[in-house]
């Protein structure tokens, strides 16, 4: 059994990832994105919203596909700043492996 | 796709170590200034930020890369920190070609040529030019960029420096936008190209500008080259995915991902490509990645200083 967890971004929050819970996953930032296969960044911004901590980590590789371009916070209907959102994940990422 | 664990760790570990991504001595990395005119005091400091400067390394490190990207070799990169720096730098150094420095020196020299066009009074001083640490920005190495950043902007402030013309959008963006933000130092940044004042009637040719992310959407300023090669009676070529809406060259990826950096490149190459114009690139990293296409492409600098 999958529970949501909300509590998990307030956790990214002192990461700068403040913006997740606006997005309401129209998968515009997806289209636009230049890893046209990948869900991405949709799907690393839903596992945000229901808190999948732990699905996250083990797919945190897939982050630094991320070409940092903008052209997902660019396009956002919701001012979301998906791009925002992945560059704070990175740096979730990072600083869960310097304190494993 | 390489583990991003093992590059972050390794480019963290050497700019901590050596104040840049690659570990290589400053002395040996920054050398365009040696034969060129410039005051050594002033006012406005010429900033480099080394990007130019790191263009041929990162050619012949991403050469590596591709090899063995996806290889059981590929796991064996961690050990590679366990090197010294001075001995890896150097060697890195020393395999990368004289030619392709050469290229990356003459960019630099250009723009020097084109600012004193310009009128424009400005300083360089090697010892102030530092990198921005942007990279550890973007992998996600909050800590380590706030750190290095903190470090180039006291000195920069000790030196009295306030004033600072750029030459490319990543150090462009990390002084006029991440430094007052994570530094606490705010800096009046202009990038060369802002600073062009002269008019001339020698361009006559057509090209198509490869708009940065980092100048087209994130500093907003893709009006400003096309201003400029028009007063130099150059006439640009646009592609539907230009200026905001400019497509990534893949550059970024390529320390992590090879393969998936050049997937992006050659969507874009072929975009640009179907103007049928030479292709111009603003930034170091791009003009690295596009030249590995094959296509005609050079940078803005080079451009311009031929049609003065």
């Amino acid at each position: 059994m999958t529970l949501i967890n909300p509590e998990f971004a307030e956790e990214l929050e002192r990461f700068g990832v403040s913006t997740a819970l606006d997005c309401f996953n129209c998968g515009t930032c997806t289209a636009i994105c230049p890893l046209i296969y990948e869900h991405f960044p949709r799907k690393m911004i839903r596992y945000i919203q229901v808190g999948a901590r732990e699905l996250l980590l083990e797919n945190d590789n897939e982050l630094w596909r991320c070409l940092h371009c903008g052209l997902c916070t660019y396009t956002c209907p919701r001012e979301a700043d998906p791009g925002e959102l992945i560059l704070g994940l990175k740096r979730f990422v990072v600083a869960n492996w310097r304190r494993s | 796709m390489y583990n991003p664990k093992i590059i972050i760790d390794l480019i963290a570990d050497n700019v901590r170590k050596t104040r840049n991504p690659f570990g290589i001595p400053k002395s040996m990395l920054n050398r365009w200034w040696r034969d060129t005119p410039v005051r050594p005091e002033g006012d406005t400091l010429l900033f480099t930020g080394l990007m130019y400067q790191f263009t041929p390394y990162i050619e012949k490190t991403t050469h590596y890369l591709e090899r063995y990207e996806d290889t059981k070799l590929a796991d064996y990169m961690g050990y590679s920190k366990y090197i010294p720096k001075f001995i890896a730098g150097t060697g890195l150094a020393l395999m990368t070609s004289g030619k392709e420095k050469k290229n990356a020196d003459s960019v630099l020299r250009n723009i020097v040529n084109i600012l004193a066009k310009s009128n424009v009074e400005f300083f360089y001083k090697p010892e102030l030019d530092d990198y921005s640490g942007i990279l550890l920005y973007d992998l996600g190495d909050q800590e380590g960029f706030v750190r290095h950043a903190k470090f180039v902007a006291a000195k920069l402030k000790r030196a009295g420096v306030r004033k600072l013309i750029t030459v490319d959008p990543h150090t462009t963006y990390a002084l006029k936008v991440l430094f007052p933000k994570y530094t606490g130092e705010s800096f009046d940044v202009k990038t060369y190209f802002e600073l062009v004042s002269f008019k001339s009637e020698n361009g006559g040719s057509r090209v198509t500008l490869h708009d940065p992310c980092f100048y087209g959407r994130y500093l907003e300023m893709s009006d400003v080259p096309r201003k400029v090669l028009a007063n130099l009676g150059i006439e640009c070529v646009e592609v539907i995915n230009s200026e905001h809406a400019t497509n990534c060259c893949g550059g970024p990826a390529e320390s992590v991902s090879p393969k998936l950096s050049k997937e992006v490149l050659d969507r874009r190459v072929e975009e640009l490509q179907s103007t049928g114009e030479p292709i111009i690139a603003l930034c170091p990293i791009c003009l690295g990645n596009l030249k590995k296409s094959g296509a005609q492409v050079e940078d803005l600098s080079t451009l311009i200083a031929r049609s003065m």
